[in-house]
């Protein structure tokens, strides 16, 4: 499976990078939200994205956002954030997100999640 | 060094009490316990906490070994497909052979609680508050009860398991990130100790009783044992739902095993419309 990781933090990626690696999965990065619109007009069949809330240039609301305008991206959208208030939670979901992890996560949290939204898909 | 004695008094009294074995070559399992109980309880060694525990026989420090013995995994929706026979089979069967009557469910390992919680919350999802029902959920361990009873799951626990959307319709978000169920769903709860090896069962009461991933820690006595209670708690036609894997192999329990939306569940005898 090809998951987009959307995150600023290099640290993150490269834990989160791991993690998914371990279970098999291909990783690709992108530093905030305009980043990943340009890395899913060359990569189409990514699987899965996973997408930080605070980042520079475009955030990760504002990416739901862009996306529910311009469909740039036909996959599910897992948002991956420290904001763990109900609000933005609910605020994600109504914007197109179709999980929530709320950091700190274990990797059995991240596959499970990834799985429950991917299960099905062809 | 732990003497052989003191770990034959700790082998025996965990499997009386809880029914989990330790046989000799698994003595080093013990090791961590008995050091917890010698911190607890402030002892020297070994046969210091050995001499407290059998001269005192102090119910506290009973009770303290067992939580400590007891595996308390737990998670929502473990294994979802039991979830979806729940709603989809069991109780609409339940609800024709028993009209207008209220269903007594019972979580008879609730551990901290997951389990009772994902059952509500399955039940009001999918027939709203229009299934008059009471949850029964106990265990043996009681710091696993005092968490179960608070109702509060960090950040971890409400991701294991638990949709995000579920989270945020019957979750409230409580000091520090942590999660707690609200009343519509807590309340519906009572939580209260109780050890499956207690000779005093309730008979004929209950609907549907989960008992899942137990019987993997009896041996086939025991087992045959809690399942023959197990089966006379149920009313004719109630259902017992086992963890995945688990069966009434080997224990001539009279339940018939049926399959529905995939989960494999036993049914007490006694009706003329039993599924199976």
């Amino acid at each position: 499976m090809k998951v987009l990781l959307v995150d600023d933090s290099n640290s993150i990626a490269m834990v989160v990078g791991q993690m998914l690696k371990e279970v098999g999965h291909e990783v690709l990065r992108a530093k905030h939200g305009l980043d990943a619109v340009d890395i899913l007009k060359q990569h189409a069949d990514v699987d899965c994205i996973l997408l930080d809330w605070n980042m520079p240039e475009m955030d990760g609301l504002e990416f739901l956002q862009h996306n529910k305008e311009h469909n740039v991206a036909s996959c599910p959208i897992i948002m991956m954030t420290t904001e763990n208030k109900p609000e933005k939670i609910v605020l994600a979901l109504q914007n197109g997100a179709r999980e929530y992890i709320m950091k700190p996560f274990t990797q059995d949290i991240l596959v499970s999640k990834i799985n429950s939204v991917t299960e099905g898909a062809a | 060094m732990i003497e052989k004695h003191v770990y034959d008094f700790f082998a025996k009294f965990v499997f009386e009490k809880t029914g989990i074995f330790y046989p000799e070559k698994d003595y080093y399992r013990l090791d961590s316990r008995i050091n917890k109980l010698i911190t607890q309880y402030e002892c020297k060694d070994a046969n210091d906490v050995y001499t407290k525990f059998t001269t005192s026989r102090d119910a506290d420090m009973e009770q303290f070994l067992i939580n400590i013995c007891t595996n308390n995994e737990t998670y929502f929706f473990r294994d979802d497909k039991p979830f979806k026979a729940l709603v989809d089979d069991m109780i609409p069967s339940l609800q024709a052979e028993f009209p207008g009557k209220s269903l007594n469910f019972w979580s008879c390992a609730s551990s901290t609680g997951q389990e009772a919680v994902s059952v509500i919350i399955s039940i009001l999802e999918k027939f709203g508050n229009s299934v008059p029902f009471s949850f029964d959920a106990s265990d043996i361990s009681t710091d696993a009860l005092t968490k179960a009873k608070g109702g509060i799951y960090t950040n971890l626990d409400v991701q294991r398991g638990l949709p995000i959307t579920l989270l945020v319709k019957y979750f409230e978000s409580v000091n520090n990130g942590d999660w707690k169920a609200k009343p519509e769903v807590s309340s519906k709860v009572r939580f209260f100790e109780f050890n499956l090896f207690d000779k005093l069962f309730p008979t004929n009461k209950y609907h549907i009783i989960f008992c899942r991933n137990v019987l993997i820690y009896q041996n086939s006595e025991n087992k045959a044992q809690i399942l023959e209670k197990l089966a006379q708690a149920l009313v004719p036609g109630g259902f017992l739902v086992l963890g995945a894997g688990e069966s009434l192999i080997g224990t001539g329990v009279n339940l018939n095993q049926v399959t529905l939306s995939g989960s494999m569940v036993f049914q007490r005898p006694g009706l003329k419309s039993n599924v199976a």
